[in-house]
């Protein structure tokens, strides 16, 4: 009889939709948030052995992020100039704010790659909005709850984001593989890509409003199904597993 | 069983899965040890059958609020605790070694199932299956019986018992 009831309760949760069975998850990162962040930055700690070394490779990455990004988004205002020549624009992400918030646990189970924050709802948090870390897009907001929001990085094999690579502008989708790496498929091999290529996400009216940087090709070679067409692998630009704050961009969507 | 001390462990463990044991970490593939599955291991072999039912059902539901998705680890841990408490009626399980063995292929068994009920889910399971079919269970399977004293001490589980098995 016991068994039975477990049984009923397990098939439950599991065929319940995810939104509500992600709520126990969730409140178990908020109830044990302090424990669970306390044990991660010493798991962080003791995997450190160049503190020095690391804090100075990161600053270097976070500079040549923003690098990237500034150059993404003076691409994108010359675009606008030529294309809506005279009419009034703003600069990117002025009309968005940042949320920052403390990473409590990074669950990588098998090929999720998820990351639980103390922020919610309550800070204006909305699923669909994108995550930076170290000024690179690492992920977009999956579920949220009243103070804590699951993030699901780009490396997840379940997530899709539209993006651009190098100089191109066409947009592809990449999904992640759940490796720590991303691919970008169906590529036509007569665009240019090359290794170390930027990768950016591509802008998306009421979350993102300039492409960001999202990761750089790590592997480029011609698929082995489609040779017309690329494989290209993609890795995030910043230590994610390392992170222990991240931003959260939230549009401002009242009209100035 | 002391229920308390079952849910005080418990916690604990689970906090410890998702925090410290990155330390114990190895491999790019990051593959630690499941203080989960040596628990559930060990419940199913100390406790008396409905104690085990209810163990092995609770340490699911507790590896999946850690998890990607809830419902798959609590009835693939439910399913093969119960199986190797009855099996543990027949065979025992004494020498650290028998443990080991038993950790691995509850491991191997328990991720097993727990993919198969993730596609029914239709959650992405693409890669990562050797690190949970394969690795994981072989370090849980060498780290697990080590803990077990730990954990009867803890439990206060006497000697005499202890020795039974």
């Amino acid at each position: 009889m016991l068994l039975t009831w477990f049984m009923l309760g397990g098939l439950i949760l599991l065929f319940a939709p995810e939104r509500l069975t992600g709520k126990f998850q969730l409140a178990f990162a908020r109830v044990f948030s302090l424990p669970l962040s306390v044990g991660r930055s010493i798991s962080l700690a003791a995997g450190t052995q160049q503190p020095l070394k690391d804090a100075q490779e990161r600053k270097e990455s976070q500079y040549q992020n923003h690098i990237a990004n500034l150059e993404a988004q003076l691409k994108q205002k010359n675009l606008s100039i030529q294309q809506l020549s005279g009419l009034r624009d703003r600069h990117p992400l002025e009309g968005a704010s940042l949320v920052l918030a403390d990473v409590i646990r990074s669950p990588t189970n098998g090929s999720s790659r998820e990351l639980i924050i103390n922020r919610g709802a309550t800070e204006g948090l909305a699923k669909g909005q994108f995550v930076l870390g170290d000024n690179s897009i690492i992920g977009i907001v999956s579920e949220v709850s009243f103070r804590a929001a699951r993030v699901k990085l780009f490396t997840d094999a379940g997530s899709r984001i539209a993006i651009t690579a190098g100089n191109l502008d066409v947009e592809r989708m990449m999904h992640g593989t759940g490796n720590n790496k991303a691919k970008i498929q169906l590529l036509q091999i007569k665009h240019e890509v090359r290794k170390a290529d930027p990768v950016y996400a591509s802008k998306k009216p009421g979350f993102l409003d300039a492409p960001m940087i999202i990761g750089k090709v790590a592997e480029c070679q011609r698929d082995d199904k489609n040779p017309s067409l690329w494989d290209i692998t993609v890795e995030p630009v910043c230590d994610i597993e390392k992170l222990t704050g991240v931003a959260v961009i939230v549009m401002e969507l009242k009209e100035n | 069983m002391r229920w308390l001390r079952f849910a005080v462990l418990i916690i604990a463990a689970t906090i410890l899965q998702t925090s410290l044991i990155d330390m114990i970490s190895v491999t790019a593939a990051e593959i630690k040890p499941d203080v989960l599955l040596i628990l559930l291991v060990f419940f199913a072999i100390y406790s008396n059958p409905t104690d085990a039912v209810i163990s092995s059902f609770t340490i699911g539901f507790a590896a999946d609020i850690i998890g990607p998705t809830m419902g798959p680890r609590m009835i693939s841990f439910g399913v093969f605790g119960i199986l190797l408490a009855d099996m543990h009626q027949v065979i025992e399980i004494r020498k650290m070694s028998h443990q080991s063995l038993a950790i691995f292929m509850t491991g191997f068994l328990t991720a097993a199932l727990a993919y198969f009920l993730s596609f029914l889910k239709a959650e992405p399971t693409a890669s990562g299956a050797a690190t949970e079919l394969l690795w994981k269970p072989i370090y849980s399977a060498i780290v697990g019986p080590i803990l077990f004293l730990p954990t009867a001490w803890f439990m206060r589980i006497g000697k005499r018992r202890m020795r039974r098995f």
